[in-house]
């Protein structure tokens, strides 16, 4: 005897009533025929049989309330192992199972077919219409794969594959109205799928719960849920730091009494009530931090976040390629303002070496010796800072060598003396390019200019500027004389411009045009070298000739030994005199 | 003491638990709203919950939300907890006067004699098919009114601590509930009582490189995101607000200092949201450790579509993951 059971009609309602009986007893019925009208809260519902064979017997008259789960109908035939019918088990009467958007369906299966029965799709309606297949007969669907989309009187709902089979038939065209509890879709090699036999519904269940939790039970309203039975774990650090957080308690301070020295709320709660908050000068015992805490000062000078700056500031400094590391920071809260950035550019340096912050060189001094004064120290800012800045830069890296030697000027035509040093240095670049270089001690690498850019050094009441005659390899006399003029007046009107002050090759210091013969002038990484050209002066020589008196240019040549030989630099020296001796 | 079970739940089913939990303990509580009692609630929040304590404390009511948030207003005030279910948030806004003309105001009005120890309870948010007028993610409003806490979970355990922290909490609180999220994963759950703390932010992850802040049914998306981020090198922190208001700008304003990079996940339209809010408060504390302009992945400025164009309305994974990356490599 095989036997159907009233199942939820779809609206969680307890039970319902036997409006009028469509089959008699000893009718053989076929499988989706109706069978009998019930009336819900909500509806009159048609019931199809579940089966094709004949009806022995009705469990009810009409106007009988039947609970859910009671046999309405008995047929003929052998009981199969469950005796389910199309809705899941149901254990208490008045416990609702309607799988609202079919994400877990029940099924009826057989061996070698399987089919899909359309479920209630979660209002309580009793059938609704397919909108779109999107599947076709003869496709290998996976596990919740969505075959149709089905619309109700509320919404359009995608309803997924309970199997991972082939499919055999699709029931029903887009258009067709598909009862509840019809066939939908049949799967698997068998054509023909008359009487399938009737199995437990299958109801997927999380591994750890046990079987005799009550099915899935997404509710009766609207939509479709997703539906799915992994198991997550809560992140109780998270859960602990927040609550700590909101308690202010110092997490360091507490002491864990879970296993592992794992920190419970009741933890928190106890170091909240023994003070143990941020900022308490409570000794640190056994501190137990948990796992993940970062100490964010344990990074690299590198890190920009060690510098605050707002971000037109950082992409200032981006497009200048200055490093925060070597700004100053003079706004508020140490904030590295635009100008902190304009400043430090104005060092001709952008290889991005590693480089000194001004707090730890300042700090190193401990500040001015304490004296009576009647004025009180200047804070030194400007051009002059950068000054500051970009010498203590050199004296901390560069292994500084100086050359001297003079050259024999005598026959110069009267002339720009400037413009002939510039060329002086072009030409001795083109021979022995190892001094027209960038070189970067850190990563060992250096790179070797085509074009010669000079920094010219440039004395002024503010402070030391080093602007640069750009491509001074390109410019004839007339047009580096052109250039160093624009750049003094420039200096003057307070107008030079970053790119004025940027990518200097090699640089030139005339301090001669004032004073001293000599010097030991300051490489400016990443360049490696620097001329000197000192006061001139008339000497007398014995040559061939006899006693002559000649005009001698003192030449002061620093180079970073790091990045260049001695013989390199000799070499370079020897050719800037060479050009500078040239009469023309 | 008899040990507490431990039971494997959604998300809906936590706040089941929590709400079972409650009751169990505290005779004040009560439970009203519709299709709450018999039917369990439309997606099962109250299941059983009458059969357990009673018609007298789960009640039925009409189709009638004014009325609804009007009794719990009326109970709260005379020291019973109620915990009503709005069916749908979009079905709120006849309970909207009540709950920001009273509800809100009720310990200001009354200068903190009465005080109003309840929960509105709503399912929000899209991404189940639903029809009009059921998907919208509207906790921005609420978030904008002074007197109401609101909550929203993003998992089952969250579910269960901040119930019970909002049930006992002495002021009122919108809980809202990511109907997407409802069932797509389980938590073992001990059912011990232990709440949630309110007004702070969890920190779900924790990266060097961008923070990553959600809440609700997108921090699902938005921590998937942060996996495959990982997988590229980006170092991806992920807070979940919880409580939108009062929100808990500290943690994210720490984690943006020490990251230098925000990225704001939600579903709800990008105007006037609470990403916005977010955004502000960044921008106005924590502007000079940016590194990059403060991103936004959000749904569209548009009524929330029927089922055919929900999908491209949601905020995606992928979304996430470009956003991020466009703002790990702003220079």
């Amino acid at each position: 005897m095989r036997t159907f059971e009233l199942p939820d009609l779809g609206e969680g309602l307890p039970d319902a009533e036997v409006v009028r009986w469509l089959v008699k007893e000893g009718d053989l019925v076929a499988l989706d025929q109706p069978m009998v009208e019930m009336e819900t809260a909500k509806a009159v519902v048609e019931v199809p049989s579940p089966y094709k064979g004949v009806i022995t017997r009705l469990c009810g008259q009409e106007g009988e309330v039947i609970l859910v789960g009671a046999v309405l109908v008995e047929f003929d035939g052998e009981s199969n192992s469950s005796s389910k019918t199309i809705e899941p088990e149901v254990k208490k009467t008045t416990e609702t199972v309607v799988t609202s958007q079919a994400t877990k369906p029940d099924s009826i299966a057989n061996s070698d077919a399987q089919v899909f029965i359309l479920p209630d799709l979660g209002e309580g309606l009793p059938d609704a219409e397919i909108v779109r297949w999107l599947v076709s007969e003869g496709d290998d669907l996976t596990l919740d794969q969505p075959m149709v989309e089905m619309e109700t009187a509320k919404a359009v709902v995608e309803v997924p594959s309970p199997f991972t089979a082939k499919v055999a038939k699709l029931h029903g065209q887009a258009g067709d109205v598909i009862d509840v509890g019809a066939i939908l879709v049949s799967f698997g090699s068998g054509t023909s799928v008359e009487l399938p036999k009737i199995e437990q519904p299958k109801i997927e269940q999380a591994e750890v719960e046990p079987a005799k939790d009550k099915p899935a039970d997404a509710a009766t309203v609207v939509g479709a849920v997703q539906v799915g039975n992994q198991i997550v774990t809560e992140s109780a650090s998270a859960v602990i730091k927040a609550l700590a957080k909101k308690l202010k308690v110092d997490l360091k301070l507490v002491i864990g009494t879970g296993s592992d020295g794992a920190i419970s709320q009741a933890d928190i709660k106890q170091a909240k009530k023994d003070g143990k908050l941020i900022g308490s000068k409570l000794p640190v015992s056994v501190s137990v931090p948990v796992n993940t805490l970062l100490n964010n000062n344990q990074q690299n000078n590198e890190n920009p976040l060690d510098f605050k700056a707002s971000p037109a500031v950082r992409a200032h400094a981006h497009r200048l390629n200055v490093a925060l590391s070597v700004c100053a920071a003079t706004g508020k809260k140490g904030t590295i303002t635009k100008s902190d950035v304009d400043l430090a550019f104005k060092q001709p340096s952008s290889f991005t070496a590693p480089l000194l912050t001004v707090a730890p060189v300042l700090s190193k001094t401990g500040g001015l010796p304490t004296v009576q004064v009647s004025v009180e120290p200047q804070t030194i800012r400007g051009v002059r800072r950068a000054m500051a800045m970009g010498m203590a830069k050199s004296h901390a890296s560069v292994v500084p060598t100086t050359l001297m030697e003079d050259a024999d000027i005598t026959t110069w035509p009267k002339q720009d003396s400037l413009a002939r040093y510039v060329r002086a240095l072009v030409f001795a670049s083109k021979i022995e390019p190892a001094l027209n270089c960038w070189f970067d001690g850190d990563k060992f690498e250096r790179l070797v200019h085509p074009n010669v850019h000079v920094g010219i050094a440039i004395d002024s009441p503010d402070g030391l500027y080093v602007p640069v005659v750009h491509d001074a390899d390109k410019k004839d006399a007339t047009q580096v004389r052109a250039r160093v003029q624009e750049l003094r007046q420039k200096i003057e009107s307070k107008g030079l411009k970053q790119e004025d002050q940027q990518g200097a090759t090699i640089t030139l210091s005339n301090f001669g045009s004032i004073a001293g013969r000599y010097g030991s002038p300051v490489v400016s990484p990443p360049q490696v070298a620097i001329l000197g050209t000192g006061r001139f002066r008339y000497e007398l020589k014995l040559t061939e000739k006899g006693i002559e008196n000649r005009k001698m240019l003192p030449l002061s040549l620093t180079f970073d030994h790091r990045a260049c030989t001695g013989g390199e630099a000799a070499r370079f020296l020897a050719s800037v005199i060479e050009d500078l001796q040239k009469t023309v | 003491m008899k040990a507490n079970t431990v039971k494997t739940v959604t998300l809906i089913e936590a706040v089941n638990m929590a709400v079972s939990h409650e009751m169990g303990v505290d005779k004040e509580v009560v439970v009203f709203g519709e299709d709450v009692g018999i039917n369990g609630g439309v997606f099962r929040a109250t299941d059983g919950l009458q059969e357990k304590y009673g018609k007298e404390r789960v009640i039925d009511t009409p189709l009638a939300e004014a009325m609804i948030a009007g009794i719990a207003i009326g109970m709260a005030a005379q020291g019973m907890k109620p915990v009503a279910e709005i069916q749908f948030m979009g079905f709120i806004f006849p309970a909207a006067d009540h709950i920001i003309s009273h509800c809100a105001r009720m310990r200001n009005r009354t200068r903190g004699r009465l005080t109003l120890p309840m929960v509105i309870r709503a399912p929000f948010g899209g991404g189940i098919h639903a029809p009009e007028n059921h998907s919208e993610s509207t906790e921005a409003i609420f978030a904008h009114i002074p007197g109401l806490k609101v909550v929203i979970p993003s998992n089952p355990s969250r579910a269960y601590g901040l119930m019970l922290a909002a049930i006992r909490d002495p002021d009122p609180v919108i809980f809202l509930e990511p109907k997407r999220i409802y069932r797509i994963e389980k938590h073992e759950i001990e059912d011990n009582g232990e709440e949630y703390p309110l007004g702070v932010c969890f920190v779900d992850r924790e990266g060097t490189d961008i923070t990553l802040v959600s809440w609700g049914a997108m921090l699902h998306e938005t921590k998937q995101a942060a996996e495959k981020l990982a997988k590229e090198g980006i170092s991806a922190e992920v807070i979940d607000v919880a409580t939108v208001s009062p929100l808990d700008i500290d943690t994210i304003l720490e984690s943006v200092e020490k990251t230098g990079r925000l990225c704001i996940v939600q579903e709800a339209p990008k105007a006037g949201a609470l990403g916005s809010e977010i955004a502000a408060e960044v921008a106005e504390k924590c502007l000079m450790s940016l590194l990059a302009p403060i991103g936004r992945v959000s749904g569209y400025d548009i009524v929330i579509p029927y089922y055919r164009l929900e999908k491209q309305y949601m905020p995606k994974i992928d979304y996430i993951i470009e956003e991020a990356k466009r703002i790990v490599e702003y220079k």
